[in-house]
C-alpha cells in the first residue's frame, strides 16, 4: 500500500456540456503536464453527448516525473470517491457526479461554475420547474473536501471567452496544479485563436479562485434547508398592483382593484392567521395580474414602448453603430379580434370564429410579421394600443370580470372557513395564462378544477376542509404537469362528453353555474367603464 | 514519455475561443479549407518518422500504426468512436496517393468489409473500419464471404466497440462475430504502445494464418490520449503509385461459393486456427504477469486491463506501474485462446477468476472446456462474481474482486475496499437525502438552429390535428427527437430501417404511420430496405427523409447527395442543399408518384405538407422532403465569412431572436414544441409574477424557429426578430435616422 500510494495519480474529472470546449481543457492539462514532463493521460467519453447533452473528460497525471524505465498505468475512468478534483462547467452537472458518488469528503476539491443551464425538462414544465439551485449548492458544498463554486459564467462574459478558459484560470488558481502559471499559460498561447481573451479569462479566474480558497474549507450540509417561499408581503404586492392596473387602464380601474382587495380582507379572520394573510397576498397577486389579463391592446402597447425598444437593442448585443430592425411574430385569430370587439359583436364574431374552427380544426390564425420599428408597423401598433378606453365594453372584459367576480366570491365565502382552503383558491388563477389556443386550454383547466374542487366544498352548507384544501392544490399541480391534460384527468376526472364552450360565452363555467355560495358584492356590467 | 515534444496537441486546441464547438465531429474531405474543418495537425502526426514521438489520440494512434504497416488501401464507414480515423485520411488523400495508399469513404459497411475481398487474391495489406456492433451486424454477409476463403495479405478491421457510458447503440459483442465466422479477435491493453503494436502484428497474424483480424476498441481507448515512439511509413508493395499489370489468375478454390466452401470450412479449424495459436505464443501476443499471490490467478481481456489494475491498487495489491501481486494473464487477443497458455496459467492455482465484459460469457465458456478436456480441476469464476451486463467499471471490478477474496477466505485483503464501497454509498445516500429528489437528466439534444427541430414542431402540431400516429424512427441526429420534449418515436429498428419497420404496422392501423429517415440512413440502407420494398409491395405510408445535406450525426461527412463546394460557396448563409436534387430524382427514378420538398424551417408549409400527405386519399407511398441544411456546417462556413465582412468594413446583417418577458405569461408551450438550446426560461422581472418567463440567449443563430412556431401554433405574441445591421449602407442609415426620430417622437 505505502509503495503505492507514494507515487499516486492525481485524478482529475470534468464535467461539462457537449460543445462547451471540455475537450479543449483536457488538450492544454495534458499539453501542460507533458510540458512538465509528467506521466499523463487523458480521456472521454464524447459521442452523441456533445450535442448540448452532459459530458465528462477524465485525465490523471504524476505529480513527479516517473522513474526511469517504469511505465504508471493510468485509468481510464475515475473511481467513485477517488477524484482529487472535479471541475464543472455548470452547477447542475458537478451535482450530477456527486449524485454519482464521485466526490469525497476526504479528498475532492470540487470547482464548479454557479450559473445554471436548464434542462429541457425543468424549462418545458408549464409552471415552474427549474431545480431548486440552493439544494445543488449545498449538497456540492456538503460532500466535497472543498468547495469553490464561482460566478465563472460572468468572468467568461466579461472577458468574451470561453468557459474551459476561465475554468482553467480557476484550477490553476486552486494551487493543485504541479506545475507553474506559466506553463499553463504558454500552453494557452500555443492554442492559437482567441488568446488575449483567453489568456485574460483565465488570470480573472486564477484571482477569483485564489481569492476564494481560504473561505472554502468549510462543508455546510446543514444548509441544506429548501429555499424559503418569497412572499413579497401584502403592502408590497397592493403597490405594485396599483401601479401595473394604472398603467393596464386608468387610476379609477387601479381603485376597483383596491376596493375589491378590502372586501376580501374584511373576510379575514379576527385574530392574526398567517396562513389567511399569506392566501390574502397571493389573491391579491393573482387578481392584479388577472385583471391586466393581456389581450391585443395590452401587447401592442408594450411592444411599443421606448424602454422595450431599448431592450430590444441590449438583448441582441447590437453595437452603437448598428441598425436594429424589430419584427414581431403575430397571428391575429378572429377569437382576438372578438375577444376586443364591443360585446355583442364580438359574440357574434365568436360563435363564426368557432364554426369556422369546428369545420376546419387546426390553430387560428394567420401569421403576420409586423415591422415594429418602421412607421407604418409603428402606427399600426399604437392605433391597436389607443382602444384601450374601450376595453371595458369588450367581450373578453366582460368575460374576465365576471369570472373574477365569482372567484372573488368564493374566496370571500372560503376565507373565513378555512385558510388553507383558500391559499390554494388564491393560487387557481395561475391556471389561466397564454395566447389563443394555449388560454383556452388553460381557461378549461381552471373551470374544470373550479367546478369540481371548489364550488362543492362551498356550496350546501359544505365547509371545506384539509382535505379540500390538498385536493385542490394536487389539482392544481395535476393541471400543471401536461398540456393533454392527463394528469388532470388522472386527479379530478376525465371531462364531462360534451366540450365545454371554449372560448365561448359568459366568462366560462365558474359565471355560469349556479351557485348557492352568496356572491359578494355584484357590480352591474359597464360598472368599471363607468368608474371612468 | 518524457521525450521531447514534436507534434502539438491536436484539433481541438485550435479553436478554444470560438465558443460552441463539436468535440467529436471531425470533417473529412478535400481543398476548401475555409468550410470545413482541419485535419492540419493529425495529418502532420501521420508523417512522424522513426524515432520521432506522437502524441494524440488513440484512434489516429491506430492511423499512424496503419502506414507504419504498409496497408495498400484503409475504408470505412464513419461512426463514433472510430470517424477519426477515417476522416483524417480521407482529409490527407492526396498525401496518401503519393505513399500509395487508397483511401475510400464508403457508404456503409457492408460495402467496406467487402472492400478487403481485395486481400483475398492479392498480397496486399488493407484495413477498414466502422462502430460495432451496428457496423459489424450490417457488415456480416461480406464478412461471412470473406472469412470462408481467407485471405493472402493482410486484412484488419478496426471497430470502435461503442459500449457502456457515452455509447448510442446495443451492448452486444463483436466477440460472437468472430467465433461464428473464424475471425481473430484482437482487444489490446488501452496505453498507445500497446494499440500500435498490436495494430502492426495483427497484420503479421492474419497472413500467417490466412484469416482477417478484428481489432476491437472501446469508447475510452480510442480517445485516450498518450504517446508512443513513431517508425517510418512503409510504402505498400502493391498500390496506387504501383500499378499490377494483370488481375490474379482465376481460381476456384478461392470463391466462396460451393462446393470449396466445405473445405474451407474445414480449413480454417485444421489449417488456420492452428498457425493463429502459434504465432500468438511465438510473438507473445498474450502478455503474462507473474505475481506473489501464486494460488490465484486473473485473465483478463487486454481492453480492461487498466480498470483491472486500478481496482487492484484500492485493494494494496497493484502497484501505480501496475505491478500486481496476483499473476494476471492478460489476452490482447480474446479470439481465439491458446489452450496450452490458459491450462498452463490455471493448471496449479487454487482459484482462477476471468474478468470479461459484456454477455454472455464466451471466454469465460472456452476456458472451463478447455480446462475440463485437459482435466484440471482449478475453479473457475467469472460471471458469478461480476455482473453478467453492462459496463465493467473500476467499481464493477472493485465489488467483483471482493466477492471473489471473500470467498476465497481472504477476508483480511477486501477490508479497505469494503470501506470505500461503504463510503461511496453512504455518500450517495447522503447526496440523494441533500437533493431531496433525482437530478433531471440532460440528454444530447438537436444543435441549436438545427434544421431538423422545426420538422418534429410541425409534426407535433398535426398530431394536435389528426391525432398520434404510429412512428417509425432511424438512426441520425433526428433520433434526438426520441427525448424530451418531442418525445417521438415507436420503434427504431436500426440505420436507414425506419420505413421497412414501418411495413407490417400499416397493414393494421387506421392512420397513416410515418417513417423518419436522415438523407445518410436514406443512402446507407433505407432507399433499398425502404423505398424500393415500399413501391414493389404499393405500401401506403409516409416517409419524411431530412435533407440535411451531410452523415450530419457521425461528423458531417460527405454523402453522394451533399452539395459540392462551389455551391456552398455561393450559398454563404443560405441553406445550401435545396439545389442538390439527386435524392428527389432517385425517388422519381424509382417511381414515387407523391413528392414534395419543403424547407424545414417554414413550420407553417411543413405542417401543412405533412397533414396532406397524413390525408390525401391518394395511395402509395408518400416521400416529404424536409430540406435544411446542416447547421453545424452553415455555421463553420458563415462564421469565418461573417468575421472577415466585418474586419473589411463591410456590410453585414445578423438576425437575432429574442421574447418580450413583458407578455410572456409563463406557460411554456414554446419550449415544449422547440427544445432549442437557447430558447430558456429565466426568473421574471415583474414580482407579480412568480413562474420564470421565457427567455432567449445569446447562442441563438437566428434559425428563426421559435417565431415560426409562435405563428404556426398560434402560441403568444411574444417572439420578436431583430435584424442588426453593422456597416449599414448611407441610404439604410438615412432611413433608419428618419424612422427613430419620428417613432420617438410618437413614443413621447
Amino acid at each position: 500500500m505505502n509503495s503505492t500510494s507514494s507515487a499516486q495519480p492525481t485524478a482529475l474529472l470534468i464535467a461539462a456540456l457537449g460543445g462547451e470546449g471540455g475537450g479543449a481543457l483536457a488538450e492544454w492539462l495534458v499539453d501542460a503536464a507533458t510540458r512538465a514532463g509528467l506521466p499523463v493521460q487523458a480521456t472521454s467519453v464524447p459521442g452523441v453527448a456533445q450535442r448540448t447533452g452532459a459530458t465528462s473528460y477524465y485525465i490523471e497525471w504524476l505529480a513527479a516525473p516517473a522513474p526511469a524505465g517504469a511505465q504508471p498505468v493510468f485509468a481510464l475512468m475515475p473511481v467513485p470517491g477517488r477524484v482529487d478534483i472535479l471541475l464543472a462547467s455548470e452547477l447542475l452537472e458537478a451535482t450530477r457526479m456527486v449524485e454519482r458518488g464521485f466526490v469525497s469528503p476526504e479528498r475532492t476539491l470540487l470547482i464548479t461554475a454557479r450559473h445554471r443551464v436548464l434542462t429541457t425538462a425543468e424549462k418545458m414544465a408549464m409552471g415552474d420547474g427549474r431545480f431548486d439551485s440552493e439544494r445543488l449548492l449545498a449538497t456540492v458544498q456538503g460532500l466535497a473536501q472543498h468547495c469553490l463554486a464561482l460566478d465563472l459564467q460572468a468572468l467568461t462574459a466579461r472577458h468574451r471567452t470561453v468557459i474551459s478558459a476561465v475554468l482553467f484560470g480557476a484550477l490553476a488558481g486552486s494551487g493543485r496544479l504541479p506545475w507553474p502559471r506559466a506553463v499553463s499559460e504558454a500552453v494557452i498561447r500555443d492554442s492559437g485563436l482567441g488568446v488575449e481573451a483567453s489568456l485574460a479569462g483565465f488570470a480573472a479566474a486564477f484571482d477569483a479562485a485564489a481569492a476564494a480558497l481560504p473561505h472554502a474549507a468549510l462543508p455546510a450540509p446543514s444548509t441544506a434547508a429548501p429555499a424559503a417561499l418569497s412572499d413579497p408581503g401584502l403592502p408590497s404586492v397592493l403597490a405594485l398592483a396599483e401601479a401595473r392596473l394604472t398603467d393596464y387602464q386608468n387610476a379609477a380601474y387601479a381603485a376597483r382593484y383596491r376596493a375589491r382587495i378590502a372586501a376580501l380582507q374584511a373576510t379575514l379572520p379576527a385574530s392574526a392567521d398567517p396562513e389567511a394573510e399569506a392566501a390574502l397576498s397571493e389573491a391579491a397577486r393573482h387578481l392584479a395580474l388577472w385583471m391586466s389579463y393581456e389581450d391585443v391592446i395590452r401587447v401592442a402597447d408594450l411592444k411599443t414602448r421606448r424602454e422595450r425598444f431599448e431592450r430590444v437593442r441590449a438583448e441582441a448585443q447590437a453595437g452603437p453603430d448598428d441598425i436594429v430592425q424589430i419584427r414581431e411574430h403575430l397571428k391575429p385569430g378572429l377569437d382576438e379580434i372578438a375577444a376586443i370587439a364591443p360585446r355583442r359583436l364580438g359574440q357574434w364574431l365568436m360563435q363564426r370564429a368557432q364554426r369556422r374552427q369546428a369545420a376546419a380544426p387546426g390553430p387560428r390564425g394567420n401569421g403576420i410579421t409586423l415591422h415594429t420599428s418602421s412607421i407604418r408597423g409603428f402606427l399600426t401598433l399604437r392605433l391597436l394600443a389607443a382602444l384601450r378606453p374601450l376595453r371595458p365594453h369588450s367581450l373578453r372584459f366582460a368575460e374576465e370580470d365576471a369570472a373574477i367576480e365569482t372567484w372573488l366570491a368564493a374566496l370571500a365565502h372560503g376565507l373565513p372557513l378555512h385558510a388553507g382552503f383558500a391559499r390554494q383558491l388564491a393560487q387557481l388563477p395561475r391556471l389561466r395564462k397564454g395566447y389563443s389556443d394555449t388560454f383556452v386550454r388553460g381557461k378549461v383547466a381552471y373551470e374544470r378544477v373550479f367546478d369540481t374542487c371548489v364550488a362543492p366544498r362551498l356550496i350546501n352548507g359544505h365547509r371545506p376542509d384539509d382535505d379540500a384544501a390538498r385536493a385542490l392544490a394536487q389539482a392544481i399541480t395535476a393541471a400543471l404537469a401536461d398540456p393533454e391534460h392527463q394528469a388532470l384527468n388522472h386527479a379530478i376526472g376525465a371531462p364531462p362528453a360534451a366540450p365545454r364552450s371554449g372560448g365561448g360565452s359568459g366568462g366560462g363555467s365558474g359565471g355560469s353555474q349556479p351557485l348557492v355560495f352568496h356572491p359578494r358584492v355584484s357590480h352591474g356590467a359597464g360598472g368599471p367603464g363607468a368608474s371612468r | 514519455m518524457r521525450a521531447p515534444r514534436s507534434t502539438p496537441s491536436t484539433s481541438d486546441a485550435g479553436q478554444p475561443a470560438s465558443g460552441r464547438r463539436p468535440t467529436c465531429h471531425p470533417k473529412r474531405h478535400n481543398e476548401e479549407t475555409i468550410l470545413e474543418r482541419s485535419f492540419h495537425e493529425e495529418i502532420r502526426a501521420l508523417r512522424l518518422g522513426a524515432g520521432e514521438v506522437f502524441h494524440g489520440e488513440g484512434i489516429l494512434a491506430v492511423t499512424k500504426a496503419l502506414l507504419q504497416s504498409g496497408v495498400s488501401y484503409v475504408g470505412g464507414y464513419q461512426g463514433a468512436p472510430v470517424s477519426h480515423l477515417l476522416d483524417v485520411m480521407v482529409q490527407a488523400r492526396d498525401e496518401m496517393a503519393t505513399l500509395g495508399v487508397h483511401v475510400e469513404a464508403c457508404t456503409n459497411e457492408a460495402s467496406a468489409a467487402a472492400m478487403l475481398g481485395a486481400s483475398i487474391m492479392y498480397p496486399v495489406r488493407g484495413a477498414v473500419t466502422w462502430k460495432s456492433i451496428v457496423g459489424t451486424n450490417v457488415a456480416s454477409d461480406a464478412l461471412s464471404n470473406l472469412s470462408s476463403p481467407g485471405v493472402i495479405g493482410g486484412a484488419l478491421i478496426i471497430v470502435g466497440e461503442d459500449y457502456g457510458e457515452g455509447a448510442s447503440v446495443i451492448q452486444e459483442r463483436t466477440h460472437a462475430f468472430a467465433m461464428k465466422s473464424s475471425l481473430w479477435l484482437m482487444d489490446p491493453r488501452p496505453n498507445l504502445p500497446t494499440i500500435v503494436h498490436c495494430v502492426e502484428q495483427a497484420f503479421e497474424l492474419s497472413e500467417a494464418s490466412h484469416t482477417p483480424v478484428i481489432l476491437e476498441l472501446r469508447i475510452r481507448a480510442c480517445h485516450v490520449r498518450g504517446s508512443f515512439v513513431a517508425k517510418d511509413n512503409r510504402q505498400p508493395a502493391i498500390g496506387t503509385h504501383q500499378l499490377m499489370a494483370e488481375p490474379a489468375p482465376f481460381n476456384y478454390e478461392q470463391l466462396s461459393h460451393p462446393p470449396v466452401t466445405f473445405g474451407h470450412e474445414k480449413h480454417k479449424g485444421a489449417v488456420r486456427l492452428p498457425a493463429a495459436r502459434r504465432f500468438i505464443v511465438e510473438r507473445g501476443l498474450n502478455e503474462l504477469f507473474d505475481g506473489p499471490r501464486q494460488g490465484l490467478g486473473l485473465i483478463v481481456q487486454g481492453g480492461l486491463y487498466n480498470t483491472l489494475i486500478r481496482a487492484l491498487q484500492q485493494f494494496g495489491l497493484a502497484d501505480a506501474c501496475g505491478v500486481s501481486q496476483v499473476p494476471m494473464l492478460v489476452l490482447n487477443v480474446v479470439y481465439p485462446l491458446v489452450p496450452g497458455q490458459v491450462e498452463d496459467f490455471c493448471r496449479d492455482k487454487q482459484s482462477v477468476l476471468v474478468v470479461e465484459e459484456g454477455q454472455p460469457e464466451f471466454i469465460e465458456q472456452e476456458i472451463a472446456t478447455l480446462l475440463r478436456r485437459a482435466g484440471i480441476q482449478t475453479p473457475l469464476h467469472g460471471k458469478d462474481h461480476l455482473p453478467m451486463a453492462g459496463e465493467y467499471t473500476a467499481e464493477v471490478v472493485l465489488a467483483g474482486l471482493a466477492q471473489w477474496f471473500d470467498a476465497e477466505q481472504l477476508a483480511d485483503l477486501t477490508a479497505p475496499a469494503h470501506a470505500l464501497l461503504a463510503d461511496v454509498a453512504s455518500h450517495r445516500a447522503l447526496a440523494a437525502q441533500l437533493l431531496g429528489q433525482a437530478l433531471p437528466a440532460r440528454p444530447p439534444n438537436f444543435c441549436i438552429g438545427c434544421p431538423e427541430r422545426p420538422v418534429f414542431s410541425a409534426l407535433k402540431l398535426v398530431q394536435r390535428e389528426i391525432g398520434a400516429m404510429h412512428i417509425s424512427t432511424d438512426i441520425g441526429c433526428h433520433a434526438l427527437a426520441t427525448f424530451a420534449p418531442f418525445s417521438f418515436g415507436n420503434s427504431i429498428l436500426g440505420y436507414g430501417m425506419s420505413l421497412a419497420s414501418g411495413a407490417g404496422v400499416r397493414s393494421f392501423q387506421q392512420r397513416r404511420p410515418v417513417a423518419i429517415m436522415g438523407d445518410g440512413g436514406f443512402w446507407h440502407n433505407g432507399l433499398l430496405s425502404g423505398v424500393s420494398s415500399t413501391l414493389l409491395n404499393q405500401g401506403d405510408g409516409v416517409l419524411v427523409i431530412m435533407k440535411n445535406g451531410y452523415t450530419s450525426a457521425t461528423g458531417t461527412q460527405d454523402l453522394v447527395s451533399t452539395p459540392d463546394g462551389a455551391v456552398r460557396r455561393q450559398a454563404e448563409a443560405a441553406s445550401a442543399t435545396d439545389s442538390e436534387l439527386t435524392i428527389e430524382r432517385t425517388l422519381q427514378g424509382m417511381g414515387v408518384k407523391w413528392l414534395r420538398t419543403v424547407h424545414n424551417y417554414r413550420v407553417g408549409n411543413v405542417r401543412d405538407v405533412l397533414r396532406e400527405a397524413f390525408t390525401t386519399p391518394e395511395r402509395g407511398l408518400k416521400v416529404v422532403i424536409a430540406e435544411g441544411e446542416c447547421q453545424l456546417e452553415r455555421q463553420r462556413r458563415i462564421r469565418p465569412l461573417r468575421a472577415a465582412a466585418l474586419k473589411a468594413g463591410r456590410r453585414v446583417q445578423r438576425t437575432r431572436y429574442g421574447v418580450d418577458d413583458e407578455t410572456c405569461t409563463g406557460d411554456h408551450s414554446c419550449v415544449r414544441l422547440s427544445g432549442c438550446p437557447t430558447l430558456t426560461v429565466k426568473p421574471s422581472r415583474d414580482p407579480l409574477k412568480t413562474d420564470p418567463v421565457a427567455s432567449v440567449d445569446n447562442g441563438c443563430v437566428g434559425c428563426g424557429l421559435c417565431g415560426e412556431v409562435a405563428q404556426a401554433a398560434a402560441l403568444c405574441p411574444s417572439f420578436w426578430r431583430a435584424d442588426v445591421i453593422t456597416h449599414p449602407s448611407g441610404w439604410e442609415r438615412w432611413r433608419d435616422r428618419l424612422r427613430r426620430r419620428v417613432i420617438s417622437w410618437m413614443q413621447t
